[in-house]
């Protein structure tokens, strides 16, 4: 039965695979309904709304646990985000500190070598960063 | 198949189904050797090992502040890293990290300003090389551009946009998002950091079927039929899971700057009080967009070719979703080799 051509010559589906083009075909139809679905105005209403409620309950929940919290004199979520946030604007500072530092040595050792060129009679070679920029001037669109 | 051989395949591929889907979290992802450059707050910057560097100008790579960048390195033999460091190149990441509430204060302009600054400048010391080559992928590469468009001198000579979102009109994110009973300003101080399991829902409910049922289902008749890959199943789908919060200001601020007033393509986008100009966008830029991209379509990145300021500009436009466009199964031979191509080009000295 497998092996009956079809008029093309290729042999004809079972009912197996009959079955699953046509499942695959309602899956892909049901898929694009979905999407129709998801991408109108109504859709995007229910999904503010729903999001604004989840919110608001995540919003109870939260001052709910850390009232008892405080209540009991531990810690809460609030507290250690506060510190941790401290911690934060320290690191940037220690960065930025840092980042001056590895600067101030750079420059530091540039000049250094510079000056021993010079005593030594050596020309110093800029480094042209901006002139071995490459400017094509090219503006193509490839696509395939 | 027979009816018996079908009534014995069918538990055994209930149970190989049922264990691809329980292991998917041990999954090996991200596994190229790479070392950590420079840390700050959760962001750090890795500098991949390479044997065979032949071009001087290193890669930067930026991901998206939604899931993570192990996306770029996938599984050994598909991985993006992997193709690029045998290509030659010196390979560095960014990796934003996984945020809680106490970064909620960190906004677009902290990436901008401060993080992409502070990795392109640790970059260049640990290269030794005086530019880099950047390559954002979705709101990591928007987040580039800006960064570009922002800082004129920056050390940037090639720019990469992957499916980067820069007109969002007219996409669905801008449907569900840019309508006033959306609050973005009450989500983003109520959760301070949001959820990466509601971002992720989101994503998914853009195609709710195909997300949630045919993945499954395709998988299944795969195993059923003998011709299942447990591990790209399983390595793509770990990645898709990990979904790290998206810090509350960044998030504000993503959703109205891009969404809410579409001010990046408007000319109005502002950062720490200067205006982002993309004409001052002059390196050579790459722009790929993917055909069946839904999360960033690519109607909303052509305008880009027409606003940047520079001379030598290039659009790729393939096959593929958002994702698959990089990380597919057809990537390897369809995307990246026009990608090493270009970058060659421009990669000398």
């Amino acid at each position: 039965m497998a092996d009956k051509p079809n008029q093309d010559g290729a042999p004809a589906p079972t009912p197996e695979q009959e079955v699953r083009r046509l499942y695959e075909e309602a899956e892909t139809r049901v898929a694009r309904a979905a999407e129709r679905v998801v991408s109108r105005d109504s859709f995007g209403e229910l999904l503010a709304m729903v999001t604004e409620n989840a919110v608001a309950l995540t919003r109870i929940g939260n001052e709910a646990m850390d009232l008892v919290l405080r209540n009991l004199r531990v810690a809460s979520r609030q507290d250690i985000n506060r510190l941790t946030r401290q911690l934060g604007r320290t690191e940037d500072k220690l960065e930025q500190v840092l980042q001056e530092v590895e600067e101030l040595r750079d420059e530091l050792g540039s000049s250094s070598n510079g000056t021993a060129r010079s005593r030594s009679g050596g020309a110093s070679r800029s480094s042209g960063a901006s002139d071995s920029r490459r400017r094509n001037t090219r503006r193509s669109s490839g696509s395939s | 198949m027979t009816a018996l051989e079908r009534l014995v395949r069918t538990p055994i591929a209930a149970l190989e189904f049922a264990n691809t889907v329980l292991t998917e979290r041990d999954a090996p992802i991200g596994t190229t050797p790479k070392d950590v450059i420079w840390t700050h707050r959760t962001t750090t910057l890795y500098r991949y090992r390479s044997a065979n560097r032949r071009y001087p100008v290193p890669v930067l790579l930026v991901f998206a502040l939604i899931n993570r960048p192990d996306i770029f390195d996938l599984r050994r033999g598909h991985s993006f890293v992997e193709f690029l460091l045998d290509e030659g190149y010196d390979v560095f990441m960014v990796d934003w990290g996984v945020p809680d509430e106490s970064d909620s204060d960190q906004g677009l302009d902290y990436y901008v300003c401060d993080e992409i600054p502070s990795a392109i400048r640790e970059t260049l010391r640990a290269s030794g090389q005086d530019e880099i080559s950047m390559l954002g992928w979705c709101i990591g590469g928007t987040l580039s551009l800006i960064h570009c468009g922002l800082f004129p001198d920056t050390p940037v000579r090639n720019l990469l946009l992957l499916t980067t979102p820069v007109d969002t009109s007219g996409s669905l994110y801008f449907n569900w998002t840019a309508r006033d009973s959306f609050d973005v300003d009450h989500v983003a101080e109520v959760y301070g950091s949001v959820p990466g399991r509601s971002i992720d829902w989101a994503n998914k409910m853009m195609k709710p079927v195909t997300n949630y049922w045919t993945t499954y289902r395709r998988l299944w008749q795969a195993i059923y039929d003998g011709e299942s890959r447990p591990e790209a199943y399983q390595a793509m789908a770990k990645w898709v899971a990990d979904n790290p919060p998206f810090p509350g200001k960044a998030y504000r601020e993503w959703i109205t700057y891009m969404y809410k007033e579409n001010r990046l393509v408007r000319e109005r986008l502002r950062i720490r009080g200067r205006r982002v100009d993309l004409r001052d966008v002059d390196q050579n830029v790459l722009v790929v967009t993917a055909g069946a991209d839904h999360i960033a379509p690519r109607q909303g990145t052509l305008p880009l070719l027409d606003m940047v300021g520079s001379e030598d500009v290039t659009h790729f436009d393939r096959p593929g979703g958002h994702i698959g466009l990089m990380a597919g199964s057809r990537a390897r031979k369809e995307i990246w080799p026009d990608i090493a191509e270009w970058l060659a080009e421009r990669s000398e000295r």
